[in-house]
């Protein structure tokens, strides 16, 4: 997973809750023997690196106000601006996204409730302010991509998390990962478990560069089903908020397409006290 | 001649002759030296090559793909007989089992793949809209395929595009990563294709624009191992059977390498590539650059004849002295109808064949005029048969070939009037037939009908809304301009008149995504397809669409501000002269309704607005090539002769020539079109080489030998005509061989250019003499005969 925007998963579906609710199990099973996890040589397994990276605290819920930037590859930007929230109810996940600008998408909202139980859809409506009405949308797939961005609704879904289930890791080696600070990184090679999963989720490898000290993913390279280089994600600007590393820029760039998109988060809120109603189809069009 | 020109080329000729080891080796040096460079050549087979690269259009056209992201994409097409056609179980997977496997080739963005087993079903729910895929399984049971049918022949965006009208065949649509490997990628869908689980009644056929340039790539190559084989088979056969001798064989193979390796290393080294019509620039050249020491060695003969005594080094410099005249102006002439087509041509292809088939003749002349010469010094050739000889009685060779042509040069000074009456007949006929000369052009008409490329355009063409593309690019004054509901509208009016043209079987633009979103989201009320009133909602809408769609998902049709946008008309031919006249119909629609009922800019585009800009100009520059040609050539015979009228006189019969193909062409319908465009300049320059021999002749036989009209004309056909006759047949066998390619524009090219060859040879033989005898001008007369003029006598 590269999503650490914790308001950016707003939207999922059910193959994706499933996952992730094996994810957490796994973690929570395994958590007794994971210190034995490191491997007969000094590198650290993957699945081990993985588990680390699960281990940290999100919060229960989040306000954010996030800048949408998208830029095609004649340079052209798109901007928008979005505030909204995300919180558990137990392991039902919901979160509530709304438009601020342009003028004429302003007031536009998403409500997306992602259902612990694998049998059950997950639910997602849209205001559309022009029309005064809320509207049922279907749910998107995994590797299907969000709002018009070069991120995939898997990635969103999973915040700073990972699956553990879907991919084989191998960590191939350490490394210092130029940025400002530059950081000591693990890089791990990611391999989807079967060609139904690298179908689903939409790429065949993955490299991560994972931050030992705060066991966060700094940048990850893809690569296409036909192994073609297909984007670079990478986090920036990561500092903490009310305890919790917070990643507040994050940067893809598809190199397919050669079109961009950069995520620009502020005034994050982990104490935020949210009144649940904000999470009802039938407020979303009261805005916030 | 002055005696002062005469004596410094005697000088030159003797200087050649007695270094003859060391000419032959600077001939071959430089043969090795410019046919080094060969081995460096590229390839451009794509579309464009025939363009310009400054040509506006193009330039715009180009623009617009990179602002778009358009490319040529790959289509494979699956066609099912039967009442359901393409809907049954079995079909949609062979479509889910192509997607998946095209998906998976290298070279292929498996993330710009559209097919039935990709794209969405957009429909309405009861409280909202629902965007999902037709079919995720298999097999599937006939009551899913029957709603999936049902789905999909009501989103008027896929039928047409994706799936036939009648259901009968669907697409899969893949875009190549890098253009270059076109080639490959096509190779590789075929061989997809030849494994394929096909079932009873379906057929799978490859094509679209992006198949096209990697196809006529390997396809020239193999055509290029047939071509030059049985070009040189039949033009060695030629020069040995004018001689019967094997010397001669050797001196004329070294001419044709110098030739041939100077234009292409010339080419190669100036970095021109090798386009799909350049295998006809070695043949030509090597047909034409023959002539010179066909003629050269006729009169080393007659010199031979004349002074049995001579020496060697005599016997070569005057045949020299006596040649080098027709010899250098006959290649001027050939050089000029070749710069003619680079002159006046505006695709570099035909510039490239211009440019370097001009360079090669000057070799040619080169290798005539200083290395066959020394090789006559080394090689040292010699008549074996004494029936060749010529009787001094009758001044008429007496081999079987030089007798007939003797009576023929006696039939035309007694039947001139008759000969010269026949000739204006068929000039009237000839302009009558021309006058119904037909100017086209398209791109699948450079392949024969029996290639698998052709019958796929055919077929996709024939079932679906066309892989022939007109593109209307909309442009609004402000940022979000084309969010407004009245421009939109505009689009809208301005689509329903293209798909109401002839040709046009469809067309898009972003009002169908808007009119089937306002459609889903009101309940599939089928009222609700239309273009809702409020921007707002408009800009929601596509909002609501990229809550799942691709980032570049509507990259192709609206730019990032929504201000510029692409209305793409889809064209079920490529014919210049289907298209002409929607075009036209366009271009004032646009002018006189559009942008005057609205702010908005149209802009006409894609490869159909293209092609029919520069092939409309097609006909201009080929008669401009050609009147270039023509001129150049007057000035070249009239500056030779010096003698205006001797230049009419010469031009006279290859305009003739030029004129009876047209008429040719207008009869059995070949068009002029690429590859035929460049015949005229060519078949003018080469032409004219006959009218210039024997102008140059029957002066020298009835100005300076002041001959008798029948007299004169014996000797003109019997060894002028005999040398001519050879030079013809390895004209017209050289170009003749381009029948034997597998590029149609090059074989109709051939056979023009061997028509006029055939053509202009008769008419100078006939005509030339007919009109001197019967108009006795000046330039011929005894009187006229200048003073500073020596006598080279024959």
């Amino acid at each position: 997973m590269k999503g650490k925007s914790k308001n950016q998963s707003f939207f999922s579906f059910k193959r994706a809750t499933v996952v992730a609710l094996t994810a957490l199990l796994m973690v929570t099973l395994n958590k007794s023997f994971a210190d034995n996890s490191v491997g007969s040589g000094t590198l650290p397994e993957g699945i081990w690196i993985a588990k680390k990276i699960n281990e940290r605290d999100e919060g229960i819920s989040v306000y954010r106000t996030l800048k949408m930037q998208m830029i095609d590859h004649n340079g052209k930007i798109r901007e928008r601006l979005t505030n909204g929230y995300r919180k558990y109810f137990g392991k039902e996940k919901r979160t509530v996204l709304f438009y601020k600008s342009p003028r004429n998408v302003k007031g536009t909202g998403f409500l997306t409730i992602d259902y612990p139980e694998a049998e059950k859809e997950d639910d997602q409506w849209i205001y559309l302010p022009a029309m005064r009405k809320v509207r049922r949308i279907s749910a998107a797939a995994r590797g299907d991509y969000f709002m018009g961005t070069d991120f995939t609704y898997d990635e969103i879904k999973n915040e700073t998390k990972v699956d553990i289930s879907d991919y084989t890791r191998v960590t191939l080696r350490e490394e210092i990962l130029d940025g400002n600070p530059a950081v000591d990184c693990y890089v791990v090679e990611s391999t989807p478990v079967s060609n139904e999963v690298a179908k689903e989720i939409g790429f065949s490898k993955m490299l991560s560069w994972v931050d030992k000290d705060i066991w966060m993913i700094r940048k990850s390279i893809y690569w296409d089903l036909n192994g073609n280089l297909l984007k670079t994600i990478r986090m920036d600007d990561i500092r903490k908020i009310q305890g919790i590393w917070t990643t507040h820029k994050m940067r893809v760039e598809n190199h397919k397409s050669n079109h961009k998109t950069v995520f620009t988060f502020d005034n994050v809120d982990y104490g935020v006290v949210v009144d649940n109603s904000v999470f009802n189809k039938n407020t979303l069009k009261r805005g916030l | 001649m002055s005696n002062y020109w005469h004596s410094i080329l005697e000088k030159i000729f003797l200087t050649v002759t007695a270094f003859p080891r060391l000419m032959i080796l600077i001939g071959i040096a430089v043969i090795i030296a410019t046919g080094s460079f060969i081995p460096g050549i590229t390839k451009d087979t794509s579309a464009e090559s025939f363009l310009s690269p400054d040509e506006p259009t193009l330039i715009y056209r180009n623009k617009i793909k990179e602002q778009f992201g358009l490319k040529d994409p790959m289509v494979i097409a699956v066609f099912r007989e039967s009442a359901t056609g393409v809907f049954n179980p079995d079909t949609l997977q062979l479509v889910s089992w192509l997607t998946d496997e095209v998906a998976a080739m290298p070279g292929i963005d498996p993330e710009t793949i559209t097919s039935l087993a990709t794209e969405d079903n957009i429909v309405a729910s009861d409280d909202g809209m629902l965007i999902e895929s037709f079919f995720d399984h298999h097999p599937l049971s006939l009551d899913e395929v029957d709603s999936i049918r049902e789905n999909v022949m009501d989103l008027p965006l896929y039928v047409g595009n994706l799936v036939a009208k009648d259901a009968s065949a669907t697409l899969i649509i893949a875009e190549v990563i890098d253009e270059k490997n076109a080639d490959d990628i096509y190779e590789g869908l075929m061989r997809l294709v030849d494994r394929a689980p096909i079932n009873a009644g379906e057929t799978i056929h490859v094509a679209g624009p992006g198949a096209v340039s990697g196809y006529l790539s390997s396809y020239i190559d193999k055509d290029a191992m047939v071509l030059f084989p049985v070009t040189g088979v039949l033009v060695t056969l030629v020069i040995f059977l004018a001689y019967l001798s094997w010397r001669f064989v050797m001196l004329s193979t070294l001419i044709l390498l110098g030739t041939v390796a100077v234009a292409l290393g010339t080419m190669v080294g100036m970095g021109v590539p090798f386009y799909v019509i350049s295998n006809a620039l070695p043949v030509a050249l090597v047909a034409i650059a023959v002539a010179d020491s066909i003629h050269i060695m006729g009169q080393y003969y007659q010199e031979q004849e004349k002074n049995p005594a001579a020496t060697q080094q005599r016997l070569v410099v005057d045949t020299m002295l006596n040649m080098w005249r027709p010899v250098t102006f006959t290649s001027l002439t050939t050089i000029a109808g070749f710069l003619g087509i680079y002159f006046s041509s505006l695709m570099p292809p035909m510039e490239a064949i211009g440019l370097y088939c001009a360079i090669g003749v000057a070799a040619a002349l080169f290798y005539s005029l200083f290395v066959f010469p020394a090789g006559l010094m080394i090689l040292q050739p010699r008549r074996k048969r004494a029936s060749t000889k010529l009787s001094e009685n009758n001044s008429a060779g007496s081999d079987w070939m030089s007798r007939r042509l003797a009576s023929l040069g006696i039939f035309v000074a007694r039947k001139s009037a008759l000969i010269l009456g026949v000739a204006a007949s068929f000039t009237v006929l000839a302009v009558g037939a021309a006058l119904f000369l037909k100017v086209d052009e398209a791109w699948i008409s450079n392949f024969k009908e029996k290639e698998p490329i052709y019958i796929a355009d055919t077929a996709i063409n024939a079932k679906m809304d066309g892989t022939y593309y007109l593109d209307i690019v909309v442009e609004a004054p402000e940022i979000d301009g084309l969010l407004e509901p009245s421009a939109l509208e505009n689009i809208a009016l301005l689509q329903e008149f293209l798909e109401s043209s002839a040709n046009i079987q469809g067309s898009t633009s972003i009002v169908d995504y808007i009119k089937q979103m306002n459609k889903s989201i009101n309940g599939g009320d089928e009222s609700a397809y239309v273009i809702p009133n409020n921007s707002d909602l408009i800009a929601q809408y596509f909002l609501l669409y990229s809550a799942s769609g691709s980032p570049t998902e509507f990259n192709d049709k609206v730019d990032y501000d929504y201000r510029v946008a692409v209305v793409r008309a889809n064209l079920n031919t490529g014919y210049y002269s289907d298209n002409k006249e929607v075009v036209e119909k366009i271009k004032r629609y646009i002018t006189t309704e559009f942008e005057s009922n609205s702010e908005l800019k149209a802009t006409m585009s894609g490869q159909v607005t293209v092609n029919n800009e520069w092939i409309s100009e097609l006909a201009a520059s080929h008669f401009q090539g050609l009147a270039l040609a023509l001129f150049a050539i007057w000035v070249i015979a009239s500056v030779s002769f010096r003698s205006t009228v001797a230049g009419l006189y010469t031009v006279l019969p290859v305009g003739l020539s030029v004129l009876l193909v047209y008429a040719v062409m207008a009869m059995s319908g070949i068009w002029l079109g690429v590859g035929t465009s460049m015949f005229a300049a060519i078949a003018v320059g080469v032409g004219v080489d006959f009218g210039i021999h024997i102008v140059d002749r029957l002066k020298i036989l009835l100005q300076d030998q002041q001959l008798s009209f029948e007299q004169a004309f014996l000797k003109l056909f019997s060894h002028t005509g005999r040398a001519l006759f050879f030079n013809f047949v390895a004209l017209f066998l050289g170009f003749g061989a381009l029948m034997v390619s597998e590029v149609p524009p090059l074989n109709r090219f051939g056979i023009l250019v061997a028509v006029a060859v055939l053509t202009s040879f008769v008419a100078a033989m006939l005509i030339i003499p007919a009109m001197a005898k019967v108009f006795r001008p000046k330039f011929l007369s005894a009187e006229e005969k200048p003073k500073k003029l020596v006598a080279t006598d024959a």
